[in-house]
């Protein structure tokens, strides 16, 4: 059932697809629903990422309700209607948390999930489930290594450098205080708050950078996993 | 004119829809239903609500939980929205306006906005004040709209003592009205000892207990009117 999952997932657009094992992370509420099925998309395939998501979630949703299994979709932090009865529940659950169980990727000192191939750049869903699928090896550190370009192109110095792991998952990584207000401030040039400089300057997944730059950067970030 | 058997199959695709909290087919069912000419009615009560009463029986057999109700009640409110616009008349027996709202300090208004559903399924005018409600205004708020009823709503013990100064207020201000109660921490007794007049366990006994009180309040009312005609 994984494999058809995962296989249905990739060829309808996901870029990447990874199952958890959610056992004593989630609140009483959905306690019973402990795996999850954690689709990301690449931002950069085009314009529609959001609506890409949203379709995927209702296709893993109906995939597994048609075998019998209880389904609760999460959708994506900037798909929230806030009117439903069910958006009460959604701030119980982290879609990074989801994926680092995933072994997606890690949370990076820009406090992003960070995918070995496609760095910052993949937009999360997540579609939790009672189905007993077998999860996949969860990453449970940072790997950015000695990288620090996100902390010194922050704008407004909120990244602190201090590094994730599952074992102290409140550690202050973004002072998002610092984050927002410096994003309100651009808003007059975007039309919404926006920065995104640390998604940008990420040289995990960049794939356009110089080539020069690229090595430098994997010299300073080794993925010693 | 529509078939048996299509209506059937309708209502029985309507059911379904909320019991496995499926809103596009709610949607579209709903759609559906008005199309081929079926009473907006029928396809609410004996569609969407048979759902949901089958659902609340699976929440109390521990077969659903919580996200599970939450669900089907969305997937419920999808098919209403499509529904309601084309009610022509509910035979209830009773239409009543309701005020409702969780009181002051307490943001958690799951359970009351499952309670306003029943209401809103149901016919009823619901003024519904949202959570985190000042008591004054619970008063206010009955006083303008000249309600029937008012529900309130507790989660904690410490918000829950609120409720019987509102219960005071209303009763000094308009000895009428009818007070029902509801929450985690609410019980029988709870209601007796404040002076309500229902206490509802659930939603669905909520609105069985909402149509009782109002089907009596508005005898009180006739006899009163009678007598002041002899």
């Amino acid at each position: 059932m994984k494999t058809s999952l995962r296989r249905e997932l990739l060829d309808h657009g996901a870029t990447v697809v990874g199952f958890a094992g959610l056992h004593g992370y989630l609140s009483g509420e959905i306690a019973h629903l402990d795996r999850a099925v954690s689709i990301g998309v690449d931002r950069r395939l085009n314009e529609d990422t959001l609506s890409l998501l949203v379709k995927l979630q209702k296709r893993a949703a109906r995939f597994l309700k048609a075998r019998g299994h209880r389904t609760l979709v999460i959708p994506p932090d900037s798909d929230r209607k806030n009117d439903t009865f069910i958006s009460k529940l959604y701030s119980l659950f982290n879609h990074k948390m989801a994926a680092t169980s995933a072994g997606l990727g890690w949370i990076g000192k820009n406090g992003l999930l960070i995918s070995p191939e496609y760095g910052p750049r993949l937009s999360l869903a997540t579609v939790l489930t009672d189905a007993r699928i077998r999860p996949d090896v969860p990453i449970e550190r940072c790997l950015c290594g000695e990288c620090v370009l996100c902390v010194a192109h922050c704008p407004s110095k909120a990244i602190t450098g201090s590094e994730w792991s599952r074992s102290s998952p409140f550690a202050e990584l973004v002072r998002l205080g610092e984050c927002r207000s410096h994003k309100k401030s651009k808003r007059q040039t975007a039309g919404k708050p926006n920065c995104g400089l640390c998604i940008n300057i990420c040289p995990y997944g960049r794939k356009e950078a110089s080539t020069k730059q690229q090595i430098s950067c994997k010299h300073q970030a080794p993925n010693n996993k | 004119m529509v078939t048996e058997e299509k209506k059937t199959e309708l209502l029985a695709k309507l059911r379904n829809a909320v019991i496995q909290y499926d809103e596009d087919t709610s949607k579209e069912a709903s759609q559906e239903a008005l199309d081929v000419g079926m009473d907006a009615n029928d396809a609410i009560f004996n569609g969407l609500v048979s759902g949901m009463v089958e659902v609340g029986k699976m929440f109390e057999a521990q077969e659903y939980f919580v996200p599970e109700l939450l669900m089907c009640a969305d997937a419920l409110y999808a098919g209403l929205d499509i529904l309601k616009p084309h009610v022509t008349q509910l035979d209830l027996g009773v239409k009543g306006s309701v005020v409702i709202g969780t009181v002051e300090g307490d943001v958690h208004d799951i359970g009351k906005n499952i309670v306003k559903m029943m209401f809103d399924v149901a016919g009823f005018t619901v003024y519904d004040l949202g959570r985190d409600v000042p008591l004054d205004k619970f008063v206010a708020e009955q006083l303008r709209t000249d309600s029937d009823l008012v529900c309130l709503s507790a989660m904690m013990t410490t918000t829950m003592t609120g409720m019987k100064k509102v219960i005071d207020d209303l009763r000094t201000k308009n000895p009428h009205v009818k007070i029902m109660i509801g929450g985690a921490p609410v019980s029988q007794d709870v209601a007796d000892k404040y002076g309500a007049d229902g206490y509802a366990k659930d939603a669905t006994n909520a609105l069985k207990d909402a149509i009782n009180m109002i089907e009596s309040l508005k005898k009180m009312k006739d006899e009163v009117e009678a007598k002041k005609a002899k």
